[in-house]
């Protein structure tokens, strides 16, 4: 198929598979977002300078604004709604609860991706891995002391875990 | 804390975090309506021109195009003033200077003045049609520096304002005779700053929905900070009666005073209404940072005297007022710049004067800190050069010069309370400032430790509206619903809140449910701004709810048959006082209310309108501990301390929270944000995330905040604010550590290298010349 026509193409996200009608110039931010109905990720700056619009696409973090929709077909796409498993949060959404990491909200769910995709790759990180993980993730609310003080706690409650 | 709380003082969870984690929360860019249209608005290409001819016939015939709106379509076409000035809160009437703009103005003042707005059924179409809008301007000559703007060439952008004057203020806090005061002095320091138009820069971008039901009423989906008077300000603006108006904020993803005005809202509802449809509007990022006001930049002369032993003799601040195209409520920023300048330090001398100056730039009004940061640049700056001249330690100074409780503080209200000269001591001894201060590094990386106090307001009062209101409702279950309508725009008051109503009713935190977001359901409340919303939104939900609780204790003792006065009230229990066994769960009370009422029924609620007459300042005290780089000119923040005293800590994470983001924001007002203009087109060139620099995680330095707990007399269970407080500390303290490092004092922001590596350059001259002679 012509990749520069309208057409259906498959996405899966959130290890569920979705058929789009997809116009080639979309990113994956207005395939998420617009065709799909999934607003937990956040559309601000369209240059990939604030990460608000972070997913996870094969275990690395991206900014779905820059990404045209249609190189990602097929591929494993995790967003923030894909964090949750059943009713449990994922440890990183229970510890920005519950160390005070929230405040507008806007940038959360692309802290939590870039997070998440560090935690995976490292469980174990420095504070310094940390802060350059989350450094493509702009806040105006928090200074980041306590998304960075969240993140590290998981990382420990992890190393405790073994 | 204070053990004899049991919600108060607690790190609870804010309500709103589970949705905001799992990405459910919906803002306003994620609700889409049926039938819903996109909206877009052409905007200047130029800085200042007249409006010739807008020709939209080609727009209109682009398939897919539902509406397209000029002033043409503006009827009644109403001059008006920014910042919702024209609502009866104004009770004196605004000076007709200040209504000064249209929806739609004949003239541009600006690159990104509107012009136009299309409705289009996608957003391609959208641009399209706004691409194929034809506009002749008639080009007329622009001015961007107020310095320039009131010469005597300077292209006049108002016909009504002389020298491009929009408004002359003098502080009514002045007093005494500066000249007197300063011949009396014994070190007079004096010197020019300059600060910045700040863009506030929530992450989330402007967005609206408005759409009109079969009656012709409106509804607005807004992140508008104070959704109450914008909707008194909109049914004149569109001369519609207020209740035919209904405004509903959605999850909002900060503010920081942008949404104190109008954003995408009027437009989006001319749009609305003549497409007969819905309509969303957007901005783009770009779009965002022209559209929307910055905080109002200053430049300003100050003069400080003072006697050998530190006190200070007089004080007096002209100053220029940077407007954009617009006045807006500047003058309301102007006021606070002017009252924080002269009133925060005990002086018997002291006068403030500002002109209010057009430019062909985007609007100025307020952003966090509203006035307070611009000023405190530069005094806080004075003081430190005056403790120099005088041979006095830049703490010892301050504590000379503090107010007190009981003091008439800059509002000219006497200080209710005040416990910043603990913040200062308690700060310099944590960070070892006596040692640090004696300090000395060599070679290229240079140490430097610099400190800055503030004091602010907690609501308006005396000068502004501010009106709170709360409603309290218990359900069966022995929870209740708080009704509300602060706007929490991040800031966690809805959790600060439920903790304050859970602790003057008795029950747990979680027990209290936030109802908010709705003018058709909530009282009025003025909204989210000033750091008036704990203060005096607090105030009112504690009123309301020991209504509520007099009336479950009123009824528990019926039931248990004792007088009420035996009753108290705690963890969802009243119980009798001398016989704590003796008890009845709140939720059993309540269901006899409903159910067993025996014509005696009633609900338990809680209603108070609260109009505060006065305000408590909080206080903070800043020291920053920095690293220079004198070869490039580089500057490393090493540490911040902050010891801050908002009276009783409701929620330790929530007031930590607003500190460490006020940190950040005043790092990036101190060291990299910067509104710059291209004299040749006008065009902002800073107008995106790679030329306007946010801090990032990488640029934040160890931060420790230390709370000084002095509960206030007025205050929700002795609370003050903190919303605004770290802003104005940040920036003058990080100037007076680059002093310290380098010995180069900086007055203009941004604090770049270039202009320390040029102050060291003028320095190292000066050294040189001084050899000489």
């Amino acid at each position: 198929m012509d990749a520069t026509e309208k057409h259906i193409a498959e996405f899966i996200i959130n290890g569920e598979s979705h058929e789009v009608i997809l116009e080639p110039h979309l990113t994956l931010v207005e395939v998420i977002r617009d065709k799909l109905g999934l607003t937990g990720t956040k559309h601000s700056c369209s240059t990939g300078l604030c990460g608000a619009c972070t997913v996870i696409i094969d275990g690395n973090p991206v900014n779905s604004c820059l990404i045209l929709a249609v190189t990602v077909k097929n591929k494993n796409i995790l967003t923030v709604e894909g964090l949750v498993e059943g009713n449990t949060l994922h440890p990183v959404q229970e510890a920005f609860i519950h160390h005070g990491a929230v405040q507008c909200g806007f940038c959360t769910p692309g802290m939590l991706m870039s997070a998440k995709a560090l935690l995976d790759k490292k469980p174990d990180p420095e504070e310094e891995d940390v802060k350059i993980a989350l450094s493509g993730n702009l806040c105006r609310c928090t200074g980041y002391v306590k998304v960075i003080d969240a993140v590290m706690d998981v990382a420990d409650q992890m190393k405790q875990e073994g | 804390m204070n053990t004899d709380f049991s919600v108060i003082g607690r790190r609870l969870p804010r309500p709103d975090a589970y949705d905001k984690v799992t990405g459910s929360a919906r803002y306003t860019a994620d609700i889409s309506l049926p039938g819903m249209l996109t909206g877009k608005v052409l905007r200047s290409a130029v800085p200042h021109a007249g409006i010739l001819k807008v020709d939209t016939s080609r727009a209109e015939e682009l398939q897919g195009v539902k509406a397209v709106v000029t002033d043409k379509d503006i009827l009644p076409r109403k001059k008006f003033a920014g910042g919702f000035l024209n609502t009866p809160a104004s009770p004196k009437g605004v000076p007709p200077a200040w209504e000064d703009q249209y929806i739609f103005n004949d003239r541009v003042r600006y690159v990104g003045d509107a012009i136009a707005a299309v409705a289009a059924s996608d957003e391609i179409t959208a641009e399209e049609a706004i691409r194929l809008i034809d506009v002749a301007y008639d080009k007329l000559p622009a001015v961007f520096d107020p310095r320039d703007a009131i010469g005597p060439e300077a292209p006049r952008i108002h016909d009504s304002a002389e020298n491009n004057i929009a408004w002359h203020m003098s502080c009514p806090l002045s007093e005494g005779d500066v000249e007197k005061g300063f011949q009396g002095a014994d070190c007079v320091v004096e010197g020019e700053f300059y600060t910045t138009k700040q863009a506030p820069f929530p992450l989330e971008p402007s967005a609206a929905i408005a759409h009109y039901d079969h009656t012709g009423r409106l509804t607005i989906y807004t992140q508008c900070q104070l959704p109450h008077l914008a909707r008194s300000s909109l049914a004149d603006i569109l001369d519609m009666p207020a209740g035919m108006i209904r405004l509903i904020n959605p999850y909002v993803g900060g503010h920081f005073g942008v949404r104190l005005d109008f954003g995408p809202e009027l437009l989006c509802a001319v749009l609305a209404k003549k497409a007969g449809r819905p309509v969303k509007l957007e901005y783009e990022r770009e779009e965002d940072f022209v559209a929307c006001h910055t905080r109002t930049g200053f430049r300003y002369g100050a003069k400080m005297g003072f006697k050998k032993d530190g006190a200070m003799t007089a004080v007096q601040i002209k100053a220029m007022a940077h407007l954009g195209g617009y006045i807006s409520r500047a003058a309301a920023v102007g006021s606070v710049f002017m009252s924080m300048g002269i009133g925060n330090y005990k002086c018997p001398n002291r006068q403030a004067e500002t002109d209010f100056v057009y430019t062909n730039t985007s609007k100025s009004y307020a952003m966090r800190g509203f006035g307070n940061p611009a000023v405190s640049w530069g005094i806080e700056q004075m003081m430190d050069e005056a403790s120099e001249s005088l041979g006095i330690d830049p703490i010892e100074i301050r504590l000379k010069n503090l107010k007190q409780a009981g003091d008439p503080g800059s509002s000219g209200l006497p200080i209710p309370s005040l416990a910043l000269e603990e913040c200062i001591k308690v700060g310099a001894e944590k960070i070892g400032w006596q040692e640090k201060r004696k300090r000395r590094s060599h070679g290229s990386k240079r140490y430097g430790i610099g400190m800055a106090c503030m004091m602010h307001n907690s609501g308006s009062q005396p000068f502004g509206h501010e009106r709170s209101s709360a409603f309290i409702k218990f359900n069966e279950d022995g929870s209740a619903g708080l009704i509300v309508h602060p706007c929490d725009p991040g800031t966690g008051s809805w959790g600060t809140l439920a903790q304050i109503a859970a602790e003057e009713l008795g029950v747990r935190a979680e027990d209290i449910r936030i109802i908010t977001g709705d003018t058709d359901l909530t009282m009025f409340d003025v909204g989210s701004k000033a750091s008036r919303v704990i203060f005096n939104t607090g105030n009112a939900v504690k009123m309301a709810a020991r209504e509520a609780r007099a009336r479950m204790i009123e009824r528990a003792a019926r039931i248990l048959g004792i007088s009420s006065e035996a009753l108290d009230v705690k963890d969802r229990y009243v119980y009798v006082r001398s016989d704590p066994g003796k008890r009845v769960p709140v939720a059993e009370i309540v269901r006899d209310a409903i159910y067993h009422s025996e014509g005696k029924g009633e609900d338990i609620t809680g209603i108070c309108a609260f109009d505060p007459t006065t305000t408590s300042p909080p206080s903070q005290a800043a020291f920053a501990e920095i690293e220079v780089d004198i070869e490039k000119g580089k500057i490393k923040l090493l540490r911040i301390l902050i010891v801050n005293d908002s009276g009783t800590v409701i929620n330790p994470d929530t007031l930590e929270g607003q500190i460490e983001g006020g940190i950040a924001q005043g790092i990036g007002f101190a060291l990299t944000e910067h509104f710059v203009i291209d004299p040749e087109t006008g065009k902002l060139t800073t107008d995106n995330l790679e030329t306007y620099k946010l801090p990032t995680t990488l640029d934040m330095p160890e931060v420790n905040i230390l709370h000084i707990e002095r509960p206030d007399p007025i205050g929700p269970f002795g609370a003050k604010s903190v919303g605004e407080s770290s802003p104005i500390t940040i920036a003058p303290a990080i100037a007076n550590a680059v002093y310290h490092a380098t010995g180069v004092r900086v007055r203009e922001l941004p604090i770049t290298p270039e202009k320390i590596l040029e102050g060291l350059e003028k320095k190292a001259d000066r050294d040189i010349r001084a050899h000489c002679l």
